[in-house]
């Protein structure tokens, strides 16, 4: 580590532990809070197991947490999770991620959309994965239809051969990524991406322009640090530092690989109310997704551009 | 005179750009208003405009330095600094508008050849060592004359595949029906031209030294200008009327945009009115067809109806959303499919120019662009 870098590190630190100090000030709400007590005696401790848990190197995915019966799980979740373990367990070319998504059982929530803010940490402008609305026919008989929209992970990517740096590309496992170290800012692959699934990250933060409110929980001084923490994305701890990327970069969905590669699925599929995302392995025949993409009623968008989109839709 | 003036005007647009760079540099790309929609704005725009003044410029020298056509022996090197300066202009355009302009020697240590954008950059610099070269033979060893045939031969080359292929890095795009038109790399060359014949009238018009075949030589330049400003509008009737006719709905609504949309008036006033119709008048008309000052002036409308044009090329396209509710599915900074540019957009694009204009008068007035043609002069 350099010195700068060790100097950044230790006034991140210093503004996490303000942080968390804060939070446990407010008023009796710390002793409600007893882990909190732990956290705040230790937070260091936290914050290194957090970032060896999402370091570079690639950890062993951390065995399934509770004993289940994989032939009758509980809940789709459970299920998608089994796959997700077995999935992991072949070599990465030999798994073939899809998303299904299906738009009978989406009510619309946007939780997937907020879910995939908070677990990519978003700044304004940025979105992986809009949920379009659409109302149809006329009254009496109108309805409200919703298409969460994320990066279709084209098998045939038009976004990919536009790039000057070769900086997007699809990686062994058929997700198509974005090096943001490699990454010039042109996008010229955010005019060939037919999906608009591609935002760029013009370097604003939610609290630009807010208030200080020093010494509370509110206001610049409050949040902003909580929008400086790392993101993890691709695996790599990552700071928001103006000027350094992911700033100036196009950033887009990855279908969280940096949670997959440690055994988790993807933050919108955790948080979709209506278990309408569905995520896994279509080379496992035994998978949910596998099933669900061989049935009649599926779709997917711009199927006429032939980009072979990797999510698919239930109609 | 008019050069006194234009000196005045790059200076007041320079300092007006400071502000600009300033806050480029220091905000990024935040003030800027072209955004995850609207992806490229008035700076692409303008890298296409100067990208084409500038091959159309070494285009243009040709005519002295390969073809040598007697009526425009002595304006080679004119052209070869209007193309010089260009093209460092469209350079810095399309520079500030990249995320990581100082990644841009990514292009160089690791290109990915098939992008067209790779191929440009790689392209461009080639070409601008081209002109360099020309030109540095042209002023410095007017002796070794036989070395500019080779180098002219193979700038006309590059000129006609780099304008082609600012077309193509828009027309590979396949799902935006009103780019992906496989004459749009035709047709970039036919523009290129365009404005170098109109920086020429401009040049010839404005700056060139007294010269007995002035009148002659604007009378030629203004008909080509005329001429091309007709294919011009033959190649846009053609587009807009296979768009219209073909029904494609974004590409219908790209054309209705340019011809009825908020800003019809760029299309109609700037593009149409000021920058072919009047032009075409005025050089067809005996008694201003010969006259240099007019020549200048409608070089430098047809200059300016080509900005119009190019932003007419860029935004319409981007300015359709992909799946129309894109229009309200997440609000944001940047998430809007309304576009027009900010001051600070602005600010640097009139930067740029002002110091083009500088850096272009300077060279007239301390290099010998015009000098050292004794014959001509006082022909
Ligand atoms: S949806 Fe767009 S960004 Fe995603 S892979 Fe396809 S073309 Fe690329
Ligand atoms: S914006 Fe980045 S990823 Fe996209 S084409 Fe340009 S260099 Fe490649």
């Amino acid at each position: 580590m350099t010195q700068s870098e060790e100097q950044k590190e230790r006034s991140y630190s210093s503004t996490r532990r303000d942080f968390l100090r804060a939070l446990l000030g407010v008023g009796g709400a710390a002793a409600a809070l007893a882990s909190m007590d732990r956290l705040m005696a230790n937070p260091e401790a936290i914050l290194e197991a957090i970032n060896r848990a999402t370091g570079d190197q690639a950890t062993a995915v951390a065995d399934f947490p509770f004993a289940l019966d994989p032939t009758d799980p509980p809940d789709v979740l459970l299920r998608m999770q089994i796959e997700l373990h077995r999935a992991l367990q072949k070599r990465p070319e030999e798994r073939r991620w899809v998303m299904v998504i299906d738009l009978r059982k989406c009510v619309g929530c946007h939780a997937c959309t907020i879910a995939c803010v908070a677990e990519n940490r978003l700044p304004p402008g940025v979105v992986y994965r809009p949920v379009l609305e659409q109302e149809v026919g006329t009254f009496p008989n109108v309805t409200r239809t919703f298409l969460p929209k994320p990066c279709m992970q084209c098998d045939n990517p038009p976004c990919v051969p536009v790039c000057p740096v070769t900086a997007t590309y699809t990686n062994e496992e058929g997700v198509v990524v974005v090096d943001y170290d490699q990454c010039i800012g042109c996008r010229a692959c955010m005019t060939a991406c037919p999906y608009a699934s591609r935002t760029f990250d013009f370097g604003i933060q939610y609290v630009d322009n807010t208030p200080m409110g020093n010494g509370t929980l509110l206001g610049q001084s409050g949040v902003a640090p909580m929008e400086l923490l790392p993101v993890f994305e691709y695996g790599r701890s990552r700071e928001r530092v103006p000027h350094h990327s992911p700033i100036g970069n196009v950033r887009k969905c990855h279908f969280c690989l940096h949670r997959i590669k440690e055994g988790m699925l993807p933050a919108c599929t955790l948080t979709c109310i209506g278990r309408a995302t569905l995520f896994g392995d279509a080379n496992d025949p035994e998978s949910l997704v596998a099933e669900m993409i061989a049935s009649p009623n599926v779709m997917r968008l711009k199927e006429e551009l032939g980009t072979e989109p990797r999510v698919y839709y239930l109609v | 005179m008019t050069k006194k003036i234009l000196y005045a005007l790059g200076g007041v647009a320079l300092v007006f750009g400071t502000w600009g760079f300033f806050d480029r540099f220091v905000a990024g790309h935040a003030n800027a208003n072209y955004g995850s929609y609207v992806v490229w704005g008035l700076w692409v725009a303008m890298y296409l405009f100067f990208a084409g003044v500038a091959a159309g410029s070494f285009m243009m020298s040709t005519l002295d330095y390969l073809f040598e056509v007697p009526l425009f022996k002595g304006t080679g090197r004119a052209m070869l600094w209007a193309a010089l300066i260009t093209l460092p202009a469209a350079l810095t355009s399309i520079g500030l508008d990249l995320g990581h302009m100082e990644r841009i020697y990514k292009v160089y240590m690791r290109p990915n050849f098939f992008s067209v954008m790779a191929q440009m950059v790689w392209g461009y610099t080639i070409f601008g060592g081209i002109i360099l070269a020309s030109l540095v033979v042209a002023i410095r060893f007017p002796e070794r004359k036989k070395w500019l045939k080779p180098l002219m031969a193979f700038g006309l080359l590059f000129s006609v595949f780099l304008s082609g292929g600012v077309g193509a890095l828009l027309g590979v795009n396949a799902s935006r029906a009103y780019w992906h038109v496989g004459l749009l790399p035709a047709q970039f060359p036919v523009f290129s031209l365009a404005s170098g014949a109109a920086m020429m009238l401009l040049i010839m018009g404005w700056f060139a030294p007294p010269d007995t075949r002035r009148s002659q030589q604007i009378r030629v330049l203004g008909l080509l200008t005329v001429s091309l400003a007709v294919v011009k509008l033959y190649f846009l009737w053609t587009d807009f009327s296979q768009s219209l006719y073909g029904q494609i709905p974004h590409n219908v609504d790209a054309v209705n945009q340019v011809l009825f949309g908020r800003y019809w008036w760029a299309f109609w006033i700037i593009q149409i009115a000021l920058g072919t119709v009047l032009p075409i008048i005025l050089l067809l008309h005996p008694k201003f067809a010969r006259h240099s000052v007019v020549a200048g002036w409608m070089g430098l409308l047809v200059l300016f109806g080509f900005t119009a044009a190019r932003a007419n090329i860029v935004f319409p396209a981007l300015t359709v959303p992909e799946l129309e509710e894109l229009r309200w599915a997440f609000s944001g900074p940047h998430l809007t499919f309304d576009y027009f540019p900010s001051l600070m957009e602005w600010a640097v694009t009139i930067g740029i120019t002002g110091g083009a204009t500088i850096a272009f008068l300077l060279g007239l007035d301390r290099l010998p662009i015009f000098s050292s043609q004794p014959r001509e002069v006082t022909q």
